[in-house]
């Protein structure tokens, strides 16, 4: 009942939008473009940034690069040409500019897209004094206003769809996952650099559209109208406003953002400025998360599970990890010397050693997070030396960090969900099973952010296990554990070599190397200096004197 | 001699930008806040400069003695009402980082808006010390000289303060590590806001001195801010030696942008040096690695 009156609503709501210039005089037609195109620019906007947190000042770059097409083209080619040369050259400057850039993260980021759409205006200005022999260029365009608005509405659609439809896509929780961070992301097999970029390009599109659709408003255009930096900065604090967070946020921040300017320019032209920026300042001090941020704390929809594709053929013969000589060195310090080892599926391996004698480097080089100076890696008869860590978390090597990293602004389902999305293997347990295995099932929707170290550890077990992995890398997983949660974490241990899982731990506490590894590694300064049964080598007289000194000390 | 022609004027135009950004590099480098609207604060000290030199006829380098405390106290101010708020609020560091830009945003059209109503958008300029002087067959004016002292004084002093001094080192501990200061009894909170309040008396020394010789209006301080984030980024964040050095680098190339290729394009270079040196080396010239 309340479904079919909302869908009535919605319905006349289009309809009276739709209609909107032929009821409307030509005044409030401005304002309904004005609205329409900072919605999908904020939109747009907060679709890349809003997930993951990179805060680019280079909407107008964008912008400008669609006006500049539509100003330049759009007398000699048809207009729906002219919009896709828009939104084509608007992607490759977003892809070059990308891949590039998107490894700065924070203020470099910041200032980045900052200086690169300074650097483009510059050159377009640049290019038209020199060569155009003229700063603007005037367009005649048969493009009405009513047209333009329907034009805008339509992609305002589109950008919504679009963000709806990405928000509920694997893409978007992966989207999250980076944006909460990127390292643990990447390691649960989310290829962090292909998604940033390819929302990234897709949220330059929308945004080099609108400047080309926005162009015949203008009849007179040079790069300071269309490279205004002031644009960039509007479309920041309305997205920021209404809140960047979900896809429906922006445009609560656009709507009064957009009629407090237009009465602004109307009655305090000269105290523009000053007012836009103390708007600005409360925003930031008074509303962090965005006017939605005080009507729903948790507005995106969660993905149940991830996508499920056949699993690849895995090889079965021979060792599932066979590690040659690899080597890592620090400039002149060899972190890892030469190591060589093999574990056979369903063994549980212990490495130890004093601190500072390679163990975490070691386990960064299986799971990619460095690269080997020499050596080589294979993991079920795959060479993976050198691999991204996403492509070795999809091969199903999964592992848990030293400083714990969980994703603290999703849920605890979340966290397990992100790293279900792009394994290749099929499923063995749901996200519900595997919390309940490491006792989180009471923690669902609760925030990782706000769980307990110990329970955080939990977690990071359980989004490891998600990717359904055939080895797991634990990094001092029982550190810091009182002695009867200490005792339910070995128990936990056996449970997964049981349900046939491979285990590397690297450990201090010895209790569990002796009952759970039958095999260890013991390393000091870079090297294996000795291996075999725990009791053994544990009483070996090298590796006494690597923890305790010599007989002197 | 083209070469001369070039790095001379090079040097002291890179000496202003090295002037201009010893403030920054404190208040980024230290107390971590990126201040967008540090630009507007030098156009404002510059228009204070303007105002007692033709009002009341006041040297501009006497002028320093007002500009400079009052820089201090205001800045101190922004840091104590809304800037430290947010490092309380800011879960880590990046969080502060995004908070304090879009703060300082807000903050720049505020200031921006103000000057624009006192002033109007036209350009000023005055007249003082612009007298030419020959070096090296290449002439140059002597208030450029004297701005390119000041940087280097300022520069050297500023240094030895942060290395020789306890304050320095409790300065350079918050650089380094909020957390840990605070674990060896550094109050945190009020060293970085005199660390602030310091960068915006230096910003305040940059706007006079650069006022004694270059055009300005109102609405030009966003060019100065990138101006300053290039080379304190360049130098390699809080390195005050590094700034030096990137601030007269930057110089030498926009020169030979502007003798050699094209004046237009000096801006266009400015920011492709920036990208460039983002893109390869983000921890700056001189930076250490990442931590």
């Amino acid at each position: 009942m309340s479904k079919a009156i909302a869908c009535c609503a919605g319905l006349a709501l289009a309809a009276a939008l739709i209609a909107f210039p032929l009821y409307v005089n030509g005044y409030y037609l401005a304002l309904g473009i004005s609205v329409l195109y900072f919605t999908i620019l904020a939109t747009a906007w907060a679709m890349f940034s809003g997930p993951t947190r990179y805060i680019s000042l280079a909407t107008v770059a964008f912008f400008g690069i669609g006006a500049y097409t539509a100003a330049v083209l759009g007398e000699t080619w048809s207009w729906p040409v002219v919009l896709l040369a828009a939104a084509a050259i608007g992607a490759l400057v977003a892809a070059i500019t990308g891949l590039s850039t998107l490894r700065l993260s924070g203020i470099y980021f910041v200032i980045f897209s900052f200086g690169l759409a300074e650097l483009i205006r510059q050159l377009v200005i640049w290019y038209e004094v020199n060569i155009h022999k003229s700063v603007g260029r005037y367009l005649f365009s048969a493009v009405t206003q009513d047209v333009l608005y329907w034009q805008l509405l339509g992609l305002t659609a589109l950008v919504f769809l679009t963000g709806f439809l990405l928000g509920r896509s694997r893409y978007g929780l992966a989207l999250r996952a980076i944006g909460a961070d990127e390292t643990a992301a990447s390691h649960s097999g989310i290829d962090a650099v292909r998604i940033k970029l390819a929302v990234f390009i897709l949220s330059a599109v929308f945004m080099s559209v609108t400047g080309a659709i926005m162009a015949p408003r203008w009849t007179y255009i040079d790069p300071s109208i269309a490279f205004n930096p002031m644009i960039s900065f509007q479309v920041v604090i309305m997205a920021l406003l209404g809140g960047a967070g979900s896809l429906f946020g922006p445009v609560l921040g656009v709507i009064p953002l957009v009629l407090l300017f237009e009465v602004l320019t109307a009655t305090l032209p000269n105290h523009f400025s000053i007012v836009l920026g103390v708007i600005f300042v409360l925003i930031v001090m008074l509303l962090p998360r965005g006017v939605i941020g005080l009507i729903s704390p948790w507005s995106w929809s969660t993905p149940e599970g991830g996508a499920k594709g056949t699993a690849p053929v895995r090889a079965r013969s021979g060792p599932l990890l066979q590690v040659d000589g690899a080597s890592k060195s620090f400039g002149g310090l060899r972190a890892v010397d030469n190591v060589s080892f093999e574990v056979a599926a369903g063994q549980i391996v212990g490495i130890i050693g004093p601190n500072g004698s390679g163990k975490t480097t070691l386990l960064n080089l299986l799971s990619g997070a460095l690269a080997p100076s020499s050596g080589a890696i294979r993991f079920g008869g795959t060479v993976i030396t050198g691999l991204k860590p996403y492509r070795i978390a999809r091969l199903g090597l999964a592992r848990t960090f030293q400083l714990v990293r969980v994703m603290a602004d999703l849920t605890v389902a979340e966290n397990v969900a992100a790293a279900a999305l792009f394994s290749t293997a099929p499923a063995r347990a749901t996200g519900r099973e595997l919390l309940d295995l490491v006792g989180l099932a009471q923690m669902h929707d609760t925030p990782a952010g706000e769980l307990t170290y110990i329970d955080q550890k939990r977690l990071e077990l359980a989004r490891a296990l998600a990717l359904t992995p055939q080895l797991v890398l634990l990094d001092e997983w029982l550190a810091g554990l009182n002695p009867s949660e200490l005792e339910t974490g070995i128990a936990l241990i056996a449970r997964l070599r049981d349900r046939g899982t491979t285990i590397i731990m690297v450990e201090h506490v010895m209790d569990a190397i002796r009952a759970l590894c039958g095999h260890c590694i013991v390393m000091n300064a870079g090297s294996v200096i000795a291996r075999g049964v725990p009791d053994e080598v544990l009483s070996d007289p090298t590796v006494v004197t690597a923890y305790l000194g010599g007989a002197d000390a | 001699m083209l070469l001369i022609d070039i790095v001379l004027p090079g040097l002291v135009l890179g000496g202003m930008y090295a002037l201009i950004a010893l403030g920054l590099t404190l208040q980024y480098g230290v107390a971590r806040i990126m201040n967008l609207s540090y630009g507007e604060s030098l156009i404002a000290a510059a228009f204070g400069a303007l105002t007692l030199y033709t009002g009341l006829g006041v040297s501009p380098l006497v002028a320093l003695l007002l500009a400079v405390p009052c820089a201090v106290v205001l800045n101190w101010l922004l840091y104590r009402l809304l800037l430290a708020r947010l490092m309380r609020r800011g879960k880590d560091r990046g969080a502060q980082e995004i908070d304090s830009i879009l703060v300082t945003f807000g903050v720049l059209f505020a200031v921006q808006g103000v000057m624009l109503i006192a002033f109007g958008g036209q350009y000023y300029s005055y007249s003082y010390l612009s007298i030419p002087v020959v070096v090296l067959g290449t002439t140059l004016a002597v208030n450029r000289l004297v701005a390119l002292l000041f940087a280097a004084a300022i520069g050297t002093a500023v240094y030895l303060l942060l290395t020789r001094t306890r304050v320095g080192t409790a300065v350079r501990a918050i650089a380094v590590d909020a957390g840990a200061a605070r674990l060896v009894g550094i109050d945190v909170p009020a060293m970085s806001g005199f660390a602030f309040a310091c960068g915006g008396g230096l910003v305040a020394i940059g706007g006079v001195l650069v006022s004694m010789f270059l055009t300005f209006n109102a609405s030009m301080g966003v060019v100065f801010t990138m101006k300053a984030l290039v080379v304190v980024i360049m130098g390699g964040v809080g390195n005050v030696l590094g700034a030096l050095v990137a601030g007269l680098m930057l110089g030498v190339v926009e020169t030979a942008v502007a003798r050699l290729v094209d004046p237009g394009l000096t801006l266009a270079a400015t920011y492709a040096l920036f990208l460039a040196v983002l893109l390869i080396r983000p921890t700056g010239l001189f930076g250490r690695a990442a931590a």
